[in-house]
């Protein structure tokens, strides 16, 4: 089993890093896309902007009349919109990921979505973070990636989630993700004791009781996995030193932590982050732009410190939301759930610009952005051009990919 | 087709409809041995756990009697009200007091304003958190407890967003406990016209020119049908039904104010005419796929996840046939032979407030300490604040890495507090550590460990890994208790509902 598996290797942090080479050849060779050197060192992290990102006054379209009629009070004025080209723009409080679009770090993926769009933040959460429109999938995208991908079984921190509650995205069938709010008091107490800590490793994985049931076998794990992972991480990462500050957010010491985890290289392929709420159904402009400004700035402040650690171009980070808005603006100075919207590729390793169809204001569905791009395309392209997999028995499905990556 | 359940040897005396689930007989009254285990069983489901003497005096009593008490439950009335709720008038008030001009704060003004009032909207929401949590553990009535909780699971609202007062939070909570084992169709009309609710789902700022959808579609999606079983244009046409409710904002009272309503034709569920919101909810409750809802829900909350189809469609019947009263769904529920079933025993993972709560009743504490309610965040489960409308997801959601961590270390932390030395359970233990480890394991878990669980907590009362090997004695009693008491909480059976 599993568990007696991973409780025969002991895990020391000197093994892992001593393992780290190891385990990327061997990772290497089991690829089976050629033409992706290095792809096994490469780290994907992904952004949930929750709540529903308005997309219309993030990538502003300025330059059709449209918008601006049907966004009297919340539009973004042309003359603050950060021109990307004579129809679109972003968001003036993307300053500094302006400067990073201009450097050629950043692919804007625009009308993203995907068939018969639901409303509901649940469900189209959930639709977005299992990659499954049609069904209810238990798994996430990457959590079926984590599954598929060959990675070494006794490594605990093949995904990250940075969260306090692991998402869908990262609910995996046969790989357990940890989730860690912060690494700040991350680990037991009991463990400060030594013949406390030895018994809880007995007893956590005593399984022969006298009552079945179905959780018992994932208790047992997870509280094994607590233990391990929690005395192992903090060691593993607290040689590496950030290159500069973070803003003082949570989404800034979120990234902070993920520039640690991808630079002290523990083999996290996946990591996960939030941020948010969009979800401004009333008074907008307040939120978003505190939001996309936070965003903005952190983002600059992790990609400043990868590359100052030369790891600007193995990591890629990708944007997703739930929905984008309704395109008129409702009674309270807000937007209602709507539709398609563009997100975000970032990284040394994306081919910069616009891709996918511009949003089209006319052509509707019924008040929405009609979706260009099926968002399981963008899940495709990361999956096969940065993470080397082959997407459809991830994706459930084969889906094009876009030119962006490789 | 059936959905098999393997028969297997009932190692505690505990039957199980045998083979494949028939639902007449799961649903039928259980009739097996009856002791303190199963007592223990039910209070975890119908309450927050039992005290070591409650087990007991429930497990001596029949299986009848024992539902009866929690479902007829005693008047609660004498328990105490929450803390002086703060009011955000009163700060408006104090500034008029001051001099502030009606209408006439400058910008800098009514943001400070504004930061008093959410302080201490906070600081009162805090306070309500700890009433409720202390109420959870005291009431001599768990299940109307248990009952709101689930309530505010179901119907989520979360506390200080876009102006729910502090007041609109305790009523909307007092509604579900005063509609514990209510009726499930006036429940559901009474959340409707709530004022937390009119706000967290924006009921509050729709308008019969730009109806808001959003509580329209929560309505059907999360609290009464579930996706498949309405359309869009479902939605739409009942966002219109429902415009004309108007909230007072910070004062809270509702009321109908005929000239905002959409008073046009509107075809809602297949049917047409001039609906209103009470129309709405009484069409969707005529909709098959309510009771089913409803069925499936309280089995998963209250018996275990993933319920056979054939068991949700017999309590579905059931709550049809009863019209959606809770009152004799719930009581045919909780002595059922599913219930006692080994496929529902330890089948639900405790949530953090089952968890926290039933620590506390575990060591037969009178109160929660402070340590409870960081440990609840922590755990992932802040009362009044659900992660969003759909509650909280639970199941294996509830544990990661990182929740166990806090749900260990709230363990450490409280058998290391001062309140353990008022735990006369644990100061009388044998200073015989085999004996004391079997005591700890039937009071905390009524036995449900191995013989190799107490054979290592015995080892750990005897010593082993310390420096210092010796026996239990009276000298190192204390500390090695608590390290016992804690390591038999950390054991997989005590997440486990």
């Amino acid at each position: 089993m599993k568990r007696s598996n991973f409780l025969a290797g002991t895990l020391s942090g000197l093994a892992v890093v001593a393992n780290t080479q190891h385990v990327f050849a061997q990772a290497l060779a089991q690829s089976p896309l050629p033409g992706l050197p290095g792809a096994a060192n490469r780290c994907l992290v992904l952004i949930n902007l929750q709540g529903g990102n308005d997309g219309l006054n993030c990538v502003v379209p300025h330059g059709d009349a449209q918008y601006y009629q049907l966004r009297p009070t919340i539009g973004v004025s042309r003359n603050d919109v950060l021109s990307i080209n004579d129809k679109i723009g972003f968001n003036p409080t993307l300053r500094s990921f302006k400067a990073m679009y201009d450097k050629g770090m950043v692919a804007v993926v625009q009308s993203v979505g995907y068939p018969n769009p639901d409303h509901s933040h649940f469900r189209s959460t959930e639709i977005w973070q299992t990659a499954a429109p049609d069904k209810y999938e238990h798994t996430g995208w990457l959590g079926r990636y984590l599954d598929e991908a060959n990675l070494p079984k006794d490594n605990l921190f093949n995904g990250v989630a940075l969260a306090q509650v692991l998402p869908e995205v990262m609910v995996a069938g046969k790989t357990d993700v940890p989730a860690i709010a912060q690494i700040n008091g991350y680990g037991l107490i009991s463990d400060r004791n030594n013949s406390a800590s030895m018994a809880y490793t007995k007893l956590v994985s005593d399984n022969r009781l006298p009552f079945s049931s179905p959780y018992l076998a994932h208790v047992a794990e997870i509280e094994d996995h607590a233990q391990k992972g929690s005395q192992e991480l903090p060691k593993l990462i607290a040689g590496y030193k950030p290159a500069g500050a973070y803003p003082a957010t949570p989404l800034g010491r979120s990234l902070a932590l993920a520039a640690q985890i991808v630079g002290s290289n523990i083999g996290t392929r996946v990591l996960y982050v939030q941020h948010g709420s969009f979800d401004t159904h009333v008074g907008q402009k307040a939120t978003q732009d505190r939001l996309l400004g936070e965003f903005s700035d952190a983002i600059k402040a992790f990609y400043d410190d990868l590359a100052a650690h030369g790891n600007d171009n193995r990591v890629l980070t990708m944007t997703f939301s739930e929905f984008g808005r309704r395109i008129a603006e409702n009674a309270s100075r807000g937007t209602d759930h709507g539709e398609a919207s563009p997100l975000f590729l970032i990284g040394g390793g994306v081919k910069g610009g616009i891709y996918g169809a511009y949003p089209d204001l006319s052509q509707t569905n019924m008040g929405n952005l009609k979706f260009d791009t099926d968002f399981r395309s963008v899940y495709a392209t990361v999956l096969e051009r940065w993470l080397g997999r082959p997407s459809a028995p991830i994706l459930q499905g084969q889906f094009a990919t876009i030119s962006a990556l490789g | 087709m059936a959905t098999a359940l393997t028969p297997r040897t009932d190692v505690a005396g505990i039957y199980r409809p045998a083979g494949h689930l028939d639902a007449a007989i799961a649903l039928a009254p259980y009739k097996g041995v009856w002791d303190a285990r199963l007592a223990a069983h039910l209070l975890r489901r119908a309450g927050f756990g039992s005290s070591p003497d409650e087990a007991a005096k429930y497990g001596s009593m029949s299986v009848h009697a024992a539902v009866d008490s929690l479902i007829d439950f005693p008047s609660t009335d004498a328990l105490p009200a929450p803390d002086d709720l703060y009011d955000p008038r009163t700060t408006l008030m104090q500034y008029l007091q001051n001099g502030m001009r009606p209408g006439m704060a400058d910008d800098m003004t009514k943001r400070k304003i504004g930061q008093q009032v959410r302080q201490q909207e906070r600081q009162s929401i805090i306070s309500l958190q700890r009433w409720w949590l202390n109420r959870m553990l005291v009431t001599p009535a768990p299940l109307q407890e248990k009952m709101a909780l689930y309530f505010h699971g179901h119907f989520t609202s979360a506390a200080i967003q876009k102006g729910v007062t502090p007041v609109m939070v305790y009523n909307q909570n007092q509604l579900f406990r005063n509609n514990a084992l209510g009726n499930l169709r006036e429940l559901t009309w009474q959340v409707s016209i709530d004022p937390a609710m009119m706000i967290y789902l924006d009921n509050a700022r729709s308008d019969p020119q730009h109806p808001n959808e959003n509580y329209a579609r929560e309505l059907m999606e999360l609290f009464t049908l579930g996706v498949g079983n309405y359309s869009e244009q479902d939605v739409r046409e009942s966002a219109r039904a429902w415009t004309g409710w108007v909230l007072r904002p910070r004062i809270g009272t509702v009321q109908f104010v005929p000239f905002r309503h959409d008073s046009g034709s509107k075809t809602f569920l297949g049917q047409t005419g001039n609906w209103a919101g009470r129309d709405i909810v009484d069409i969707i409750f005529k909709q098959p796929a309510s009771a089913s809802f409803f069925a499936n829900s309280l089995l998963n909350f209250f018996v275990y996840n993933s319920p056979e189809p054939q068991l949700v469609e017999a309590v579905a019947n059931l709550i049809r046939k009863n019209d959606f009263n809770l009152k004799p769904v719930m009581s045919t529920l909780l002595r059922s032979n599913v219930f006692y079933s080994s496929r529902a025993y330890r089948a639900l993972v405790k949530s953090p407030v089952e968890f926290t709560i039933g620590t506390y009743k575990a060591l037969g504490a009178n109160q929660v300490d402070d340590s409870a309610q960081r440990a609840l965040l922590q755990m992932g489960q802040v009362l009044f604040y659900p992660p969003n409308v759909a509650g909280w997801p639970g199941g294996a959601n509830w544990l990661t890495s990182q929740t166990v961590i806090a749900r260990e270390n709230f363990l450490a932390s409280i058998v290391n507090s001062p309140m353990m030395d008022g735990v006369d359970w644990m100061q009388k233990l044998p200073v015989k550590a085999p004996q004391a480890a079997k005591e700890l394991v039937a009071t905390v878990l009524v036995g449900d460990a191995s013989e190799q669980g107490v054979a290592q907590l015995t080892d750990y009362l005897n010593g082993a890994g310390t420096s210092a090997l010796g026996m239990l004695s009276g000298e190192n009693y204390p500390e090695r208790i608590r390290g016992a008491a804690y390591l038999t909480m950390a054991m997989p059976a005590y997440q486990l509902n």
